[in-house]
């Protein structure tokens, strides 16, 4: 594990570019060492004014897969998302995609890393279209104007948005503005996706068809994906792997099954008498 | 790039605009041309104000500043040699000896509005909400300053005069029609669209990877540009001006008008300037007539800013997007119908 973080490491010491055209080059170039395609948090710690979020976590999702990130209220589930994408700086630990070291670098660039994500409280651009929404997303990953349209096109059919796709996002009901999200999180081809609570406020019936879309997403657009949701059952029915966070500490991990006969995770998030859905 | 609807718009847009000069035409009076030519030297102010605005989310007072620049840069470009003399004694001698044509000089005073904005605004452009507001406040003031102590190219705070007449209904009117489709132009565009994302949540646009600075300084130029050819246009219509015609009263207009249309659209743009611009013509009518058939024991004064302050404040609060909303007349539904988007 140690060996595939000396590479970026030894560039990083007072090495802060800026731009994604310096970095394509970087990209491809450690590309060819190892063609590992995969997201990983290394050891995070996270400190919010002496309250300790996060304590050296470390959680990879490789390409293909999707990892469940689970745990109680205020466990650092949302803090170790905003870790990956930049938004929150750790105090100790590395974060590498595929790689390269973005520990130390912007939201935005993070962003042109491939690595998407969408919000616990919806962020949509209220006075844009939904099908703008989309296109914006597309447009800052390089695309035409055009090529933009097109694949807001595509991705409104695929979430079955289309009745909607000339309504102001601040309209929508609180299911769509979750689809309109995440679509826009697709629109620029993530390499990985991020999810927070994606299901928060969906009934049943919707749930379940973003269950159904979300399955085939990785091996689809061959990404992997780390989702938080409370919903148990949509968890354990679509994570190929489960993370367990409590008070910002690691206390389980693997497979479904395995994590949920864990002792500690029955008694920190499932309930103590072990009944948990 | 333009969709239909998008088309739809300009078309729209500019039939009032078209419509101004055969206007002026039937009634034949010199004071309507007037109003009509200031009426589109104004709208370019506003769509100018609305390109980054409306897209970036952010008011600019620092935009007659501009206009200042470019009626300056222009007048001492086009002013004939001879009255340079008397007008500006102590012009560079480099200047002194030239004089363009007013169309060139307007186009060139523009150029340098929107180089002046590119060098100043960059770093400016990385603050958002209220300490943008009041640095572009702050740009106003030193532009102002500027302009009032500058006096070998702008007469410092005298009257700079001596400027042949050269703008006229139908230069201002295809400027303006020009202008809206420059404006449409830019809010449909990429950096336009990525603009009104981070308008509308700057975390989530930067956190997909929008260049919220760049963008915001793309808005900006384009928007100096656009006041930097008004005020070109304006010194060549007014031939005469001092640096308090580019200060609060001017800016408090040109505010008034988009806000009270709706600065998030170009038709809202319009839409202010228009009915702005016809309220305050007959205001000061109604203010004149007044005063003449002596109704009060002391003249009314005033009551033109008076209405437009109150008609912004009543628009903030009933409507605080402007009375024209979020979307574009050639997207009005009545419009869709017959005008279906086939680019699906």
């Amino acid at each position: 594990m140690g060996q595939v973080f000396n590479l970026p490491l030894l560039l990083q010491p007072g090495f802060r570019v800026s731009d994604r055209a310096v970095f394509i080059p970087l990209l491809s170039c450690f590309g060819r060492i190892m063609s590992e395609q995969m997201l990983r948090a290394y050891n995070i710690s996270v400190d919010f004014s002496g309250l300790r979020a996060l304590d050296q976590v470390t959680l990879e999702v490789e390409s293909g897969e999707i990892v469940g990130l689970i745990g109680p209220n205020g466990s650092g589930k949302t803090t170790l998302v905003n870790v990956l994408t930049g938004h929150v700086r750790p105090m100790a630990g590395a974060v590498t995609c595929s790689d390269i070291d973005i520990t130390h670098m912007t939201p935005r660039n993070i962003a042109l890393q491939g690595i998407s994500r969408t919000f616990q409280i919806v962020r949509l651009f209220s006075n844009l279209t939904v099908s703008e929404n989309i296109e914006a997303a597309a447009i800052s990953h390089g695309c035409s104007r055009r090529s933009a349209r097109r694949k807001a096109g595509q991705l409104l059919e695929k979430f079955g948005l289309e009745r909607v796709r000339d309504q102001f996002a601040n309209t929508l009901s609180y299911g769509d503005e979750r689809r309109v999200e995440i679509a826009r999180a697709l629109a620029g081809d993530p390499k990985f996706l991020l999810l927070d609570e994606p299901a928060a406020g969906m009934n049943e019936t919707e749930s379940e068809s973003l269950l159904e879309l979300l399955a085939c997403l990785p091996s689809e657009q061959k990404l992997g994906m780390l989702i938080i949701d409370h919903d148990m059952g949509l968890m354990m029915r679509l994570s190929h792997r489960l993370h367990v966070l409590a008070s910002g500490k690691t206390i389980g991990e693997g497979s479904v099954e395995y994590v949920r006969k864990l002792p500690q995770v029955i008694e920190a998030y499932l309930g103590s008498d072990g009944n948990g859905r | 790039m333009l969709n239909r609807q998008s088309v739809l718009t300009f078309f729209l847009l500019i039939v009032p605009i078209l419509l101004l000069p055969g206007a002026v035409g039937i009634m034949d009076q010199r004071f309507m041309q007037r109003i009509a030519t200031v009426l589109c030297i104004n709208l370019i102010l506003v769509l100018g104000l609305q390109v980054f605005m409306g897209n970036s989310g952010i008011l600019s007072f620092a935009h007659i500043g501009f206009m200042g620049i470019g009626a300056y840069t222009s007048a001492v470009l086009a002013m004939p040699v001879r009255m340079k003399s008397m007008a500006l004694p102590d012009l560079y001698s480099c200047l002194a000896t030239i004089e363009l044509s007013p169309i060139l000089a307007i186009l060139i005073g523009a150029l340098v509005a929107g180089l002046v904005a590119a060098l100043v605004s960059y770093p400016l452009m990385r603050l958002s909400d209220a300490a943008a507001v009041i640095t572009s406040f702050a740009l106003l003031v030193v532009i102002h300053t500027i302009m009032v102590h500058w006096s070998a190219l702008t007469n410092g705070p005298r009257t700079l005069f001596g400027l042949k007449s050269a703008t006229n209904l139908y230069l201002a009117a295809g400027s303006a029609v020009v202008m809206v489709a420059l404006a449409l132009f830019f809010k449909e565009s990429r950096a336009g669209v990525l603009l009104r994302a981070v308008r509308d949540d700057e975390i989530a646009a930067v956190g997909m990877g929008a260049h919220l600075s760049r963008l915001r300084w793309y808005g900006f130029i384009l928007s100096a540009l656009m006041a930097g050819f008004a005020g070109g246009l304006w010194a060549h219509f007014i031939t005469s001006f001092s640096p308090n015609a580019f200060y609060l009263k001017e800016t408090f207009v040109i505010l008034g008008m988009l806000i009270i249309g709706g600065s998030l659209t170009v038709s809202g743009a319009v839409f202010g300037t228009f009915a702005v611009t016809i309220a305050y013509e007959l205001l000061r009518f109604t203010e004149s007539s007044i005063n003449i058939a002596q109704l009060f024991p002391k003249p009314v004064v005033g009551l033109t800013e008076v209405v437009l302050a109150c008609a912004m404040i009543a628009t903030l609060i009933l409507k605080p997007g402007g009375i024209m909303g979020a979307r574009e007349i050639g997207h009005w539904n009545i419009f869709r119908k017959f005008f279906p988007d086939k680019n699906v």
